[in-house]
This record gives structure tokens, C-alpha cells and sequence, in this order.
């Protein structure tokens, strides 16, 4: 793998019996910003689910952060999931509970006793997303943009080697989503590769960076002037 | 921070499903019931053959000592309840008074004889136990005749057995229904938390991790169900209890704490088992399943 944080050679997924992406082939080095992009049902989805584990492959080999996931046990898939920040369109936040709760369940449950240090973590994660004074709120308390943020300030807790986001501007309205990216870029800054499904090209017209596309069942690299 | 927690406990209070409780506490309320009727059962069924008896009629101008003597050599026997001495006086006039009107006088003389009214034990109250003992009585110089109702004891045994084999595949069946109710009730409650459980699985969390809150949730529903369930039991037993205080065994606290301890075993054991496996298939469904 040496500098490749995502390795997939002659990938085949299927979903629903019906298959989405046939034979391709990625590599995303560590540290990297990265788009995939296509249009809807190209398959963007399910090559991200198949990343962090959700859906096996059909044919091929795919490998993530040193795990060939091929031959993942069920056993290993959260210690994985451990070292993915994964951000959803629809953020799926725990919505029984409020915001510092939903982090302090992602801490607790990757191993995380100390009282203070948890209180420390979901301090500075929440600084970093500017949403310190949402700690008590409950998610639907929170606007579109603040939940994705606390979705984001949840997937860096543990301080991830790659960030999975899955439409992550989806829901949100261009300004909310330039703050969001914006977001995502800064994380990237810190070393943390970030690798973002999306089919908002005015997000990536303004934030230039690697752009993958998902057509006719494949994977082609594209440049932002080919969009 | 008093605010928050206070919130967060309101929040749990309302979480804990009040629903799940109340439906809990139901069938392990008719559980309860069905427990004591069934521990109940064999006493009813005592009940009702103790009431089966026999009459030795006795021969006319017998020994009063000689009567009494062997009134309590029958009183002695192994298949003896209770035994009533009527003399011939007292059959006649009751007799007298059911008729309305003087037979001996009509007659011109008494055929009424003394008796003793013997109630059996419930392992004797049959037939083919009544005729040996029957047998054995006749001999006796002072025994004129044994009279029994053979149809009708063998109708009495035969309904006895017919009811205790219907109350037994009642509560069978109905214990059968109690716990697929329990276990519905539980699996829809986690099932509208299965998008919850999805997220706690993508963020990393181990399916021990997932499980456990939700278990000691489903311990704490049945711990307060099996409560409210023993409550609504107690005030049961306060209502029925005057009315089958011969009859029933509700009184006896050593059942009635056996049956109260075996409704909190069922209901936390069942509420946690429920839990467990529901919790543990939406764990492990796909995505797509979750929809469905």
C-alpha cells in the first residue's frame, strides 16, 4: 500500500442483483482531497458503503487503510469503522440524544473511560466545527447545516485517517455548503485524507482538487474544465 | 448541568416506553392469574370430590353405645372427610318438612332408619374405591344398607377430569400467547429504533457495545412491569378473596409469594431474552432489510 490510504483493483459491486460498477480500478494516496463525482444511481453510494464494509464486493480486491476487506470478519468491521469518519447526506445522528451525548457515545464506545479526557475531545472537536454552545441541543433542534457539522465533529473524534463523506452537502443550501466544505478542507489540512461523493458541482467548480468520476460502470479521472 | 440532567431523565423516563410497560404488566398479570389458578386447580378439584359421599343406613333398634362406637371406628378410616350422624328422628322430620305433610300418620309407621353421612377423601371419591369400601361396611352387624349415587360420581369424576385437562391446555396455551405477546411488544420497540442502531453500528461501536443499554433497558421494563403486575394481582386476590376463601388457596402466602417471585422472574428473564435477540437481529440485517 506504502503511500495509498485506498487501493481497488478490478472491483465489481453490485446492488440490489443489479450491477453498478464493473471492474474498476482507484488509488487515493494519504492526505489527499478527493471528489466522486457522477450522476444518480452511478454508483458513488455504493463504492463508498463498500469502503467502510457495508456491502461486500462482487469480484476484485479492495483495500483501506492496511485492511484488504475481502477478508474482513464481522469481528473487524468496527475496529475499521474506527479508523473511517464517515459523514451521511442525512447526517444520521443518534436523534434520542443531544449533540455532546451523540459524541460521547462515539467516544465510549471506541474504548474512551476517562471522564475528563471524553469531556476535553468532544470540547475541542465541537470548537473546531463552531457548534460549542450547541453542546445540549437535541439534533432536530439544530439547523441543516449545524447537525451536518455536528455529523462531521462526530466522524473526527477519534481523529480518522480518511473521511468518508456521502453526499455531505446534499441537504444544504450553496452558502451552508461552501461552510461545510470549507470544513472539510481544513481537516484535510491536518493530514486527514478526505474523500467526498457528491454531484454539486458548483462545490467542486469552487474548490478545486482531484475529481473521479462514476460513469457507465466505471471509474475515469476527470479535470475540473471536463465537468 | 441539574437542567440538562433533569431533561435527560424526563427524556429517559418517556424513552423507557411506557407502552412496552403497560403491556408488559398485562400478560404477566393474566400470567399471574393463570399461575394461581393453575396452583389452585388440584384444590378445586379436592374441593368438589370432598363434596361426594355415602350414606350407611343403619338397622333399626340399634345400641346407642354400640352406634357410637362404630361411628368412630368409620371416623378413623383412611377414606373418611367427615361423617354426620342422623338419628331417625331427624331424617323423619326433615324428610317431613321436604314433603309438607306427616307420612307416618298416612303410613301408620315409620320406615325412615337412622344414618351416618359419610364425606370421603378426594383419593376415595370413586366407584370402584366406594364399593370395596361398601363391602367391607355391609359386613357390620349394625348396617342395614350402604347407598351411594354411582352414576352420579362417575359423571362428577368424569367432569373433574374433563375440567382439570381443560384448564391445563387453557393455561398452556394461554402462557404460549403471553410470551409471544411479550416478545412482540419488545421487538417492535426496538424495531422503531432500528435506524438508531444502524448509525451506533457505522460509527464504529461493537454489537456488545450496541446491545448492552438496550438489554438493561429491557431489564428495567420487565423489573417495573413484573411491579405493576404484582400490584394489580394483590388487589385481585383482596377482591375475589372473600368470595372463594373455602375454595381457592389465595390465602396461603407461601403460594402467593412463589407465584409473585415467578412473575418477576418471567418478566425481567423474558423482557431481557426478548431484547437480546431483537436488538441482535438489527444488529446483523442489511441495510435493505431495514426499509422493509
Amino acid at each position: 500500500m506504502n503511500n495509498q490510504i485506498i487501493k481497488l483493483e478490478g472491483v465489481s459491486i453490485d446492488h440490489l442483483d443489479h450491477n453498478v460498477l464493473d471492474n474498476i480500478n482507484l488509488s487515493i494516496k494519504k492526505g489527499e482531497f478527493t471528489y466522486l463525482i457522477g450522476d444518480t444511481g452511478s454508483g458513488k453510494t455504493s463504492l463508498v458503503k463498500s469502503l467502510y464494509a457495508e456491502i461486500k464486493v462482487s469480484a476484485g480486491n479492495i483495500n483501506i487503510i492496511n485492511y484488504n476487506l475481502n477478508k474482513i470478519t464481522k469481528k473487524d468491521i468496527p475496529m475499521l469503522r474506527r479508523k473511517i469518519g464517515i459523514v451521511f447526506q442525512d447526517f444520521q445522528l443518534l436523534t434520542d440524544r443531544t449533540i455532546r451525548e451523540n459524541l460521547e457515545f462515539v467516544l465510549k464506545s471506541t474504548g474512551w473511560k476517562n471522564k475528563k479526557d471524553i469531556d476535553l475531545r468532544i470540547d475541542q472537536v465541537l470548537k473546531k466545527v463552531h457548534l460549542k454552545d450547541s453542546k445540549e441541543k437535541m439534533p432536530y433542534q439544530l439547523s441543516g447545516g449545524e447537525q451536518q457539522r455536528a455529523a462531521i465533529a462526530r466522524a473526527i473524534l477519534n481523529k480518522p485517517e480518511i473521511i468518508l463523506a456521502d453526499e455531505p452537502t446534499g441537504n444544504l443550501d450553496p452558502y451552508i455548503s461552501q461552510k461545510i466544505i470549507d470544513l472539510l478542507k481544513e481537516i484535510n489540512l491536518t493530514g486527514t485524507t478526505v474523500l467526498i461523493a457528491t454531484h454539486d458541482y458548483e462545490v467542486i467548480k469552487n474548490n478545486k482538487s482531484r475529481i473521479i468520476k462514476c460513469s457507465n460502470k466505471n471509474l475515469q479521472e476527470i479535470s475540473i474544465e471536463e465537468l | 448541568m441539574n437542567k440538562s440532567k433533569n431533561k435527560t431523565l424526563n427524556r429517559k423516563i418517556i424513552s423507557s416506553s411506557a407502552s412496552v410497560i403497560i403491556s408488559l404488566s398485562l400478560v404477566l398479570f393474566v400470567v399471574g392469574l393463570l399461575s394461581l389458578a393453575l396452583i389452585n386447580a388440584q384444590k378445586l378439584s379436592n374441593y368438589i370430590k370432598e363434596n361426594i359421599g355415602f350414606s350407611i343406613m343403619l338397622k333399626e333398634n340399634t345400641n346407642q353405645f354400640e352406634v357410637k362406637k362404630f361411628n368412630k371406628s368409620v371416623d378413623a378410616m383412611p377414606f373418611t372427610k367427615s361423617t354426620t350422624f342422623v338419628s331417625k328422628d331427624a331424617a323423619t322430620s326433615e324428610l317431613e318438612s321436604d314433603l309438607g305433610e306427616e307420612f307416618v300418620d298416612f303410613l301408620g309407621f315409620n320406615p325412615i332408619l337412622a344414618s351416618i353421612d359419610v364425606k370421603l377423601n378426594p383419593d376415595y371419591s370413586n366407584n370402584d374405591s366406594l364399593s370395596v369400601i361398601s363391602n367391607n361396611l355391609i359386613k357390620n352387624s349394625l348396617v342395614h344398607e350402604i347407598y351411594y349415587q354411582k352414576n352420579l360420581i362417575s359423571r362428577i369424576n368424569n367432569n373433574v377430569k374433563k375440567l382439570s385437562l381443560f384448564l391445563i391446555t387453557f393455561c398452556i396455551i394461554l402462557f404460549f400467547i403471553a410470551f409471544a405477546l411479550i416478545n412482540n411488544t419488545i421487538r417492535l420497540s426496538v424495531y422503531s429504533k432500528r435506524f438508531l442502531i444502524k448509525t451506533m453500528r457505522l460509527v464504529g461501536a461493537q454489537n456488545s457495545f450496541i446491545q448492552k443499554p438496550f438489554i438493561l433497558d429491557g431489564l428495567y421494563q420487565g423489573m417495573y412491569s413484573a411491579i405493576f403486575a404484582i400490584f394489580m394481582l394483590m388487589g385481585s386476590i383482596q377482591l375475589v378473596q372473600a368470595e372463594t376463601a373455602s375454595l381457592l388457596n389465595i390465602t396461603d402466602l407461601k403460594i402467593i409469594g412463589l407465584v409473585f417471585i415467578l412473575i418477576f422472574i418471567i418478566g425481567i428473564i423474558l423482557s431481557s431474552l426478548s431484547t437480546y435477540f431483537a436488538v441482535k437481529k438489527f444488529i446483523n440485517v442489511s441495510e435493505s432489510e431495514l426499509y422493509n
